[in-house]
């Protein structure tokens, strides 16, 4: 990627210039990729997202328990933690824009850190979950006849899906900001070439898009009470 | 298109307006069970997602101004809701044959 | 000595000094593309050779060669070869890659390490489906569809192909990411989009397709996956799951999938159209919109696969009657197409016999589909051998012929050389007669009741499967003779200049054949319409060295 690339004057019958646009040096053209690979992201998690509302159609008693039995306060303080992540790197992308490195690289610390409590408060959830005795391949409830119904069976199916998958987004997202501190050190993101930087922010802004309707609809159905699944 | 001519302060302010506006309308989904439209909570709370969702792409994600990345963003939501619109709203609610079928009999487990 | 695209190259990373790193590490469109070509093609015949042994078996009632459970592992391994490692990446990776950039007047696409780093990982995704034959209890035997419950009780290697599926799947995003970039950020200055190719425009909307479409199959085998080791519940019935939801989510990417097979193709036939025409495309504006039409109509028609399997009847009605829609817009192009030819100076070339031989036999493919899109009449002949012929006519005598055609349009231009045009046509005339023979009688037979994907049958279908192998032994005769002409033509054939056929758009208007390394020597400016001619000649003329308009 070198940064003395010269773009091409194309010539027309009138004898006007007109520049050429390259492949290389495109920031518009590196914003516009990286929106359309967030598209596949909207499109893998809404196949989820209907997986879910599908077998809500046909349980919806089901799904309010289920959804009743999770625990609302540490999904709460996920959902704030996300929140602050993403203003996190909003702040610390703007830094990089208008010339504040270091403080930008601060800022890519903190949604670090934001993002591996968000991992360990998941962690402890789905511990909750596991001693209750839900949870994949646990023999009581969701392999073999287990006690839960089919409904609450599917819900948690998709349950720990979903935010199993979200989870390794987040894990991804935190080695990406990892790797983005590495290249700004390497003096390769600066104010000036900051492309790497907005996508990966861009990125992160999705992950916490993606939450704020897991968290909805699978925590807040129920909120109102319910018999509870276990 | 935008390295430098982007203000520091009015940016920060924008970006500290939308976290505040996060902030309620997430409080708000945490109280409206209990306070409104409890009959419908599903429905109250994708409308507050969808607000939430708004927000962080017009701003967080720079997509107020946007056109032709806008038109795609549109395009790509209304294909994932008219997958939705047929198999959740017209397939799955007219199951015919639900009274037999092992996986939504009444006597299912 | 002109310096060619294969006597310099740009590479991923590094300087390598050997010709063969500096193959494996190309960012060149023009070589990632042959690359995927030799690939592909490979696999193509591995898989043409699967369907022979089919044919073998089939060619009698009872056990021929082969027993049950061997001929279900033969027809999966031949679908998913065919359809994931040939026909999807298809198109838009052997032409869409070399001559989509050159069209508009780029030096390469939006992210050429991309393309790079995406050929490897179809290469990954080729070789974990290739492993599946050789370990465990080999190739999965539940069809390339993997319906559930079956895909997942099955001790096959059911998981390597949903993983296989998956890698081939994301390259396919990733190509059409690059591709959609490209189109929108590298067009020569003044080509607006109504002044593109309509070869570009097939491939804009074919990667539209594999951007939105090709994630959800994606989440559907990881789910698949997980269903399998996790036990999430959600296609497995005993614990509330329901297999109706898989073949939703399963199709609800393997509809578009086959538009996703199609535009492209049809993008070919409407560039050969007008150059073996001599004339001007008739209706470039309605092409170009049916083009996208296709592709947004054509997610919504999916469930015109689920007639038969439960899902209610509202449903059915509604899929019915989009399917029905979505086939007006290619109706449009072929009326464009003819409309093009008449009154034209008809060259009789080999690519305009391919093309014309699509015409005729993806006019019976796309009918014979609206016959199965009344749900009353897909009742009987869902899952029969008319569904198997109708897919059959619509890609092999439509997306696989289109491709020929291509490969005789553009061989001149990647290689510089001519093949035997004579020796050419006979291969054309004898593929011709064999996918016919081939494929008719099986229409025939499903109509009468012979169900697909079945070992064995009752003896009043034999004559009908023993023509189809006669058929099935000309058409693969035909085509390795077809491969045998290229291979002559490249190695002795004659040299040609850069635009043998004469014709209009910009791939044709490059310095010497084979193009130079960044394709043309300057980027010109494009105030001209795709395809100018008058009275049979090119109306736009350039000056090679300054790519200045000379007329």
């Amino acid at each position: 990627m070198s940064h003395e690339y010269i773009p091409e004057i194309a010539i027309d019958r009138e004898g006007n210039e007109h520049e050429v646009q390259g492949w290389q040096d495109d920031f518009y053209g590196g914003k516009l990729g990286f929106w359309l690979f967030m598209l596949t992201e909207v499109m893998m998690f809404g196949a989820m997202f209907l997986a879910l509302a599908y077998y809500n159609t046909l349980h919806p008693e089901d799904y309010f328990n289920a959804s009743a039995s999770l625990n609302r306060v540490l999904g709460g303080i996920n959902t704030v933690i996300l929140l602050v992540s993403a203003l996190t790197m909003g702040l610390g992308l703007l830094k990089m824009r208008t010339g504040d490195v270091k403080g930008a690289k601060l800022m890519i610390w903190a949604t670090i850190i934001l993002a591996t409590a968000f991992l360990i408060i998941k962690g402890f959830e789905w511990k909750a979950e596991y001693n209750h005795g839900v949870f994949l391949l646990h023999d009581k409830l969701l392999v073999g006849p287990g006690t839960l119904p089919f409904g609450q069976k599917l819900f948690f199916g998709m349950y720990f899906t979903m935010t199993g998958l979200h989870g390794l987004h987040i894990i991804i997202g935190i080695g990406l900001m990892i790797w983005l501190l590495k290249r700004i050190n390497a003096g390769k993101v600066s104010t000036e070439h900051h492309i790497l930087h907005w996508n990966i922010a861009l990125y992160w802004d999705i992950v916490h898009l993606i939450w704020v309707f897991v968290f909805p609809y699978y925590y807040m159905i129920g909120a109102a009470g319910g018999t509870g699944g276990h | 298109m935008d390295t430098n001519t982007v203000n520091y302060k009015t940016e920060r302010a924008s970006y500290y307006k939308v976290l505040v506006g996060l902030l309620l309308l997430t409080a708000v989904t945490f109280v409206q069970p209990h306070f409104f439209m409890t009959h419908s909570t599903f429905l109250a709370q994708m409308l507050i997602a969808v607000v939430k969702a708004w927000l962080i792409l017009m701003y967080y994600m720079h997509l107020k101004g946007e056109k032709l990345i806008g038109a795609m963003v549109i395009f790509s939501l209304f294909l994932v809701s008219f997958f939705f619109i047929i198999t959740i709203g017209i397939d799955v609610p007219n199951f015919q044959y639900a009274a037999e079928s092992y996986i939504t009999a009444p006597a299912a487990h | 000595m002109n310096k060619t695209y294969f006597d310099e190259t740009h590479c991923a990373f590094g300087h390598p000094k050997s010709t063969f790193m500096q193959w494996m590490l190309t960012i060149d469109h023009k070589r990632i593309d042959l690359m995927y070509a030799a690939v592909m093609f490979t696999f193509f015949f591995v898989a043409v050779f699967v369907a022979l042994t089919m044919r073998i078996e089939l060619f009698a009632p009872g056990s021929q060669i082969m027993d049950g459970d061997t001929f279900n592992q033969a027809f999966t391994l031949h679908g998913v070869l065919m359809i994931f490692l040939f026909i999807i990446p298809g198109i838009p990776a052997i032409f869409g890659n070399i001559v989509m950039p050159i069209m508009i007047g780029a030096k390469d696409v939006s992210f050429p390490r991309l393309n790079w780093a995406t050929f490897w990982l179809y290469i990954v995704g080729c070789l974990v489906a290739l492993a599946s034959l050789f370990i465990g209890e080999g190739v999965a035997d539940t069809g390339w569809t993997f319906y559930a419950p079956y895909s997942l009780n099955t001790d096959t290697n059911v998981i390597m192909a949903l993983t296989a599926a998956f890698l081939l799947g994301f390259a396919s995003i990733l190509t059409g990411l690059n591709f959609l970039v490209t189109i929108h950020r590298l067009r020569a200055p003044g080509m607006t989009f109504f002044k593109m190719p309509l070869f570009v425009w097939g491939i804009y909307a074919t990667a539209w397709i594999q951007l939105l479409a090709t994630p959800v199959v994606g989440i559907t085998l990881i789910l698949a996956i997980l269903e399998k080791y996790l036990g999430i519940g959600i296609f497995d019935p005993s614990k509330g799951g329901d297999p109706v939801l898989f073949q939703h989510l399963f199709w609800i990417y393997s509809h578009p999938a086959v538009y996703l097979m199609i535009l492209p193709a049809f993008g070919i036939m409407s560039e050969i159209i007008p150059t073996f025409s001599r004339k001007e495309i008739f209706g470039y504006r309605t092409i170009a919109l049916s083009s996208a039409s296709i592709a947004g109509i054509g997610y919504l028609v999916w469930g015109h696969h689920l007639f038969t399997s439960g899902m209610s009847d509202i449903a059915k009605t509604v899929f019915s009657f989009l399917t029905f829609f979505v086939a007006v817009p290619t109706g449009v192009k072929f009326y464009d197409w003819v409309a093009t030819m008449y009154q034209g100076k008809i060259v009789l070339s080999t690519p305009m016999l391919w093309g014309l031989g699509t015409i005729i036999m993806f006019a019976i493919g796309g009918l014979t589909g609206v016959t199965i899109t009344m749900i009353g009449v897909d009742i009987h002949l869902q899952d029969t051998y008319y569904s198997v012929a109708h897919f059959h006519y619509a890609i092999l005598s439509g997306v696989v012929w289109l491709m020929f055609a291509g490969m005789h349009y553009w061989f001149p231009m990647i290689t510089g050389k001519m093949y035997s045009e004579s020796k050419a046509k006979i291969s054309f005339y004898i593929q011709f007669v064999g996918v016919n023979l081939l494929w008719f009688p099986m229409l025939i037979a499903g109509w009468y009741g012979m169900p697909r994907r079945y070992f064995d049958y009752l003896p009043q279908f034999e004559i009908y499967h023993q023509i189809a192998f006669v058929g099935a032994i000309l058409t693969i005769g035909g085509m390795v003779y077809m491969f045998w002409i290229f291979y002559k033509g490249w190695t002795k054939g004659e040299k040609v200049g850069p635009n043998p056929w004469n014709a209009t758009t910009l791939e044709w208007h490059m310095p010497y054949s084979p193009p130079p390394l960044e394709n043309h020597t300057k980027v010109p400016y494009v105030d001209f319409d795709p395809y100018e001619y008058h009275q049979g000649e090119p109306v736009v003329k350039f000056d090679y060295e300054t790519m200045k308009r000379i007329d």
